[in-house]
This record gives C-alpha cells, sequence and structure tokens, in this order.
C-alpha cells in the first residue's frame, strides 16, 4: 500500500457477517471490492482470536488482491500478525499512543468518535483517520446515541485529518450526510447486507461523485445570466457550454482572456464572463 | 477609365484600398446573399459588430465565417456603446479576435436617432489611438468635431449623411463639404445614405468613401444594388476628380451663337402692357 494514497479514499466497507447470512465473508468482501470499495476493515467483535485470525488472513490476501488497504478492528497483535495496513480503535480501546508503540510509524491508526472533543484528541494523539458518528440509528452498534449530521458538519469545518461519515447511512440518506459536508462515507449493512454488495457500493460511489459535482459548482455570470456550473476553468465552461466551436472572444471579469490561456484560466465562484463574436454589422 | 480609378487608391492608416466602398454585414436576407452581395460591391473592408454569443446554440453564427480565406480588410464597430469607457472594451474585445486592430467608433446614448455622442466619440478615439488602435470614428457632420478627432489620432473620419438607417441621404451637403476640404485623413461618409444617387453626391462633394449598409441589405435586389453602389462610388470619385462646372443663375448655350441662323431672342422680356 502506498502510504499516502489511501487517504483519497471515498468509501469505506465494514465486514457485518450477521448481515449475510448464507454468504462467505470473503465473497460478500469480494463484491464490495469490485464494486469500488477503497479501505476495507474486518470488524468482529463476538468472535474469538483465532477466528478473527482466520479472517484476517483471508481478506488480507483478498484486499491485497485488489490493491485496497485493509484495516482491522482491535487486534493490533492480529494486524502484525497478518500484515494488514493498520487498526481501528473505539473510544474504550486502547489508547492511540499505545496502538503507535505497537504498530510503528507506518500502519494506519483510526477511531471512532462521536463528537468534535473527541475527534480534536484524537488528532491530537497522532490518528490518522477517525470515524464521525454513528450519524444514524444503527443496528449494528445498538444503544449507541446518533450523533446526527451536525456532528458531521463540525467535523468538516474543524478536523484537518481525513473523517469517514459512518452509522446507519444507506443510500436513503446519504445525500444528506454529503450535504452535512462529509467526503468519506462508510456503510455496513446498506452495503454488506445487500443483495449485490458490489451494485451498492458503485450506487454509493456515484452518490459521492455527484455530491463532489455539486459542491465544486459555483454561480457565474455567463453573457449576463446566472449559471451553475462545476468548470474549473474557462477552456472547461466555454466545452460545458457547447460554444468550442465558434471563434469567440472571452472576457473574464473586465479582463481579456487570450485563447492560448483559456486551459490555465481558473474560473472562481462570482465570476462574471462574457463570451462575444462577430456578427453582422453597419 | 477603370484602371484610372485603379490607380488612385484610398489610403487608410498605410493600407492602399482599390475600392472606396466599405461594406456593412447587417441585415442581410442571407448569407449568400450576404456574399454575392459583397462580391458585386467589390469592397475590401467590410464592418461588423462585437455582440454576445447565443449560448442556446452550438452552431458557429459568426458572421466571419462567410468571409474565410477572403482578403479583407476588418473594421469592428464598437454599437451597441453609450459611453467611451463601452466603446473601449468593446474595441478591446474585437482586437482579441486576431482580425487586425482597426476599430469604427461608434457612440450613442439615443435610441431614437443613434446619433454618435461626440464628446464620447472624441475620448474613445484619443485613447483608442493611443493603445494602437488605427480608429474610424463614426462623428456628427461637425466640421469642428472632425478636425479634434483628426488631432486625437483618427486614421479617417466618418461623418454622417442622416441617422443610420434612415435614408434621408446627406442632409448637410454644405457641412460635410467643409470636412471633405479641411481633412488631412480620408473622409468616409458613414449612414443615412439612401441610394447610389446619395453616394454619389458624397464623393462629388470630396468625401474618399461611402460606409453604407441598409440601402443594400434592404434593398429589393441586394445583389443588385451593391453593384449599383460601387458604380456611383466609382462615377461620383472620377466626377470630383475631374472638376465638375461652377453652378450658374443663367443658362449658356452648348455651342457658340456665332453662325446662328436666327437672331437670339430678346433678354428679359416683360409680360403684359409695356
Amino acid at each position: 500500500m502506498q502510504r499516502e494514497k489511501w487517504k483519497d479514499f471515498r468509501l469505506y466497507v465494514i465486514t457485518a457477517e450477521a448481515n449475510h447470512p448464507g454468504r462467505s465473508l470473503v465473497d460478500v468482501m469480494e463484491r464490495t471490492l469490485i464494486g469500488g470499495a477503497q479501505i476495507v476493515q474486518l470488524r468482529n467483535k463476538t468472535g474469538s482470536r483465532a477466528e478473527v485470525l482466520e479472517q484476517a488472513r483471508s481478506l488480507r490476501a483478498l484486499t491485497r488482491k485488489y490493491g485496497v488497504p485493509f484495516i482491522i478492528n482491535d487486534y493490533p497483535d492480529i494486524v502484525l500478525e497478518t500484515d494488514a495496513d493498520g487498526v481501528h480503535l473505539g473510544q474504550e480501546d486502547l489508547p492511540i499512543g499505545e496502538a503507535r508503540r505497537l504498530l510503528g510509524p507506518d500502519r494506519m491508526i483510526g477511531i471512532s468518535t462521536h463528537s468534535l472533543d473527541q475527534a480534536l484528541k484524537a488528532e491530537r494523539e497522532g490518528a490518522d483517520y477517525i470515524g464521525v458518528g454513528p450519524v444514524y440509528p444503527t443496528d449494528t452498534k445498538p444503544g449507541r446515541k446518533a450523533v446526527t449530521t451536525s456532528y458531521v458538519t463540525e467535523a468538516a469545518r474543524h478536523v484537518t485529518i481525513p473523517f469517514v461519515a459512518i452509522g446507519g447511512i444507506t443510500l436513503g440518506n446519504v445525500d444528506r450526510v454529503l450535504d452535512a459536508g462529509a467526503r468519506r462515507i462508510c456503510a455496513v449493512s446498506a452495503i454488506v447486507g445487500s443483495e449485490d454488495p458490489a451494485a451498492a457500493c458503485r450506487s454509493f460511489l456515484s452518490r459521492i461523485e455527484a455530491a463532489d459535482a455539486a459542491q465544486a459548482a459555483k454561480t457565474i455570470t455567463v453573457n449576463g445570466r446566472e449559471e451553475r456550473t462545476t468548470a474549473a476553468t474557462v477552456e472547461e465552461l466555454v466545452r460545458q457550454l457547447g460554444q468550442q466551436n465558434k471563434q469567440l472572444v472571452v472576457e473574464l471579469d473586465g479582463l481579456i482572456v487570450q485563447r492560448a490561456l483559456w486551459a490555465g484560466t481558473e474560473l472562481k465562484d462570482g465570476a462574471s464572463v462574457e463570451l462575444v463574436h462577430f456578427v453582422g454589422g453597419g | 477609365m477603370i484602371d484610372a480609378f485603379e490607380q488612385d487608391p484610398l489610403i487608410i492608416a498605410g493600407r492602399e484600398l482599390r475600392s472606396r466602398f466599405l461594406f456593412g454585414t447587417g441585415r442581410f436576407p442571407s448569407p449568400a446573399v450576404l456574399q454575392q452581395a459583397l462580391e458585386a460591391s467589390g469592397a475590401e473592408v467590410i464592418t461588423f459588430a462585437v455582440r454576445r454569443v447565443n449560448l442556446e446554440s452550438a452552431e458557429d453564427d459568426s458572421v466571419l465565417q462567410h468571409f474565410d480565406g477572403k482578403r479583407m480588410a476588418y473594421l469592428p464597430n464598437t454599437s451597441g456603446a453609450r459611453t467611451a469607457e463601452e466603446a473601449l472594451r468593446i474595441a478591446r474585445l474585437a482586437r482579441e479576435a486576431g482580425l487586425g486592430n482597426w476599430i469604427k467608433v461608434e457612440i450613442s446614448g439615443d435610441v431614437r436617432t443613434l446619433l454618435p455622442d461626440p464628446i464620447e466619440t472624441l475620448r474613445a478615439t484619443e485613447q483608442l489611438a493611443r493603445e494602437g488602435f488605427v480608429v474610424l470614428p463614426y462623428t456628427s457632420d461637425d466640421p469642428m468635431l472632425c478636425r479634434r478627432l483628426e488631432e486625437a489620432g483618427a486614421a479617417a473620419v466618418m461623418p454622417g449623411g442622416s441617422p443610420i438607417g434612415t435614408g434621408l441621404g446627406l442632409l448637410n451637403p454644405y457641412n460635410l463639404g467643409l470636412i471633405a476640404e479641411q481633412a488631412g485623413v480620408p473622409v468616409i461618409v458613414d449612414a443615412g445614405i439612401g441610394s447610389p444617387k446619395d453616394a454619389a453626391e458624397a464623393m462629388e462633394l470630396g468625401a474618399d468613401g461611402i460606409l453604407a449598409n441598409t440601402p443594400v441589405a434592404k434593398a429589393q435586389d441586394p445583389v443588385r444594388m451593391a453593384r449599383a453602389f460601387k458604380l456611383a462610388i466609382e462615377a461620383g470619385r472620377l466626377a470630383r476628380l475631374a472638376g465638375r462646372i461652377p453652378k450658374k443663375k443663367y443658362a449658356s448655350a452648348s455651342s457658340d451663337l456665332a453662325g446662328s441662323l436666327y437672331e437670339p431672342a430678346a433678354a428679359g422680356r416683360g409680360g403684359g402692357a409695356g
């Protein structure tokens, strides 16, 4: 695993065998990888250490095949033993500092947080990422009070390490979570409990991408008309507007942008753009 | 005689033009008619306007596509501008299109008459000339103003005969004559021309060229009218060069009276009982 590349993940999937009776853990998790899962966590709170170790070995082999980071909930020792990429901790598990001593500087340490205080503390203590949730009540963690999307918004504002929203997230509510400011989503039962985990992953990813596009969108004025656009540059805007085949001159905020500079000219929110050309006249 | 005409080029900012017709490209019934009319006109300078593109259409509806490959002098105008600043902006946009640095300054603050705003026109001319444009201002037919425009760096002055598109012809031939007489740069009569006779008249008054659009584009047969204008402009120019006779109050016979078979009629014969 490339140490920094993992930070690009958008969809984090956690095992939950109870959600797919009759289907094997490896089969279901392979389906999520086919669907585009970008981190896989093994979470088994009820099995014996031996059982967890065996599952960890299988999933390590599987995730390596797909080039996806593999995290184990708890069990830093199994992380080392199976050469997993990191550990995920709960608030009641061993402290981050302890886990870091056990795992060394290169493995990832993630921790579940339920408040901004916990999030900032985790950040200070050297966590690589945090879980933010449960956003909605979830059977995966019964009895835990939902933190709602307001904590997601707080985290988006104040947390600088990657955070992943988790807890009761489904295709039915993921848009609200993304709207609240989440960029990374973790779903458990909505994916592994689905008839088609690959399709579920793809659906989540497309919702995440759509949110990206919506967030990237800015309001600009084109020829006196307000427009929403995701175009990052003048070149992209001209193309998005279908005007690329015209001999036109572009003015951005009152200044002409020479054609050669279109691709390198950034379009900012609130920009005013004029696209002009020549028409008949005397 | 056509050869003589060709040896008498109109020179604007160092560019030699064999035609003294500046051709407006607006309001033609179709691109095909526009192209044929342009061909028939013999014009080497075409004018056009700068406008926002139609975002609803992906098709290239620019007027320029109809002139590909033709060796033309392009004269974009600043129509739509109400102030010097607006004209400057349009001029800079036009120059960015890469078709040269000629600009027809056209600034109007009045939608009904479209008459040029003299103050703004002068300001824009000064600034654009400073920025290296070849400036051809559309101006009122005021000799003093034309002089000031020339001093400000205009490459030609373009007084109107009458308001744009009216076809009223030359409302103040006296002024146009004065402007032509004094100008050190070419004088192009622009706007208000109704028919070829107006163009010929302007040329005889001493104009160096004619800019016309509506009387060609809106004629029943624009192609034929374009040719009529070409001929009238040539005729007017030749007449100017040839030197017309002075106007007289009374007749003078074309043949000498000596050897006439009859005595001349009594001059100034009074009527009634004498």
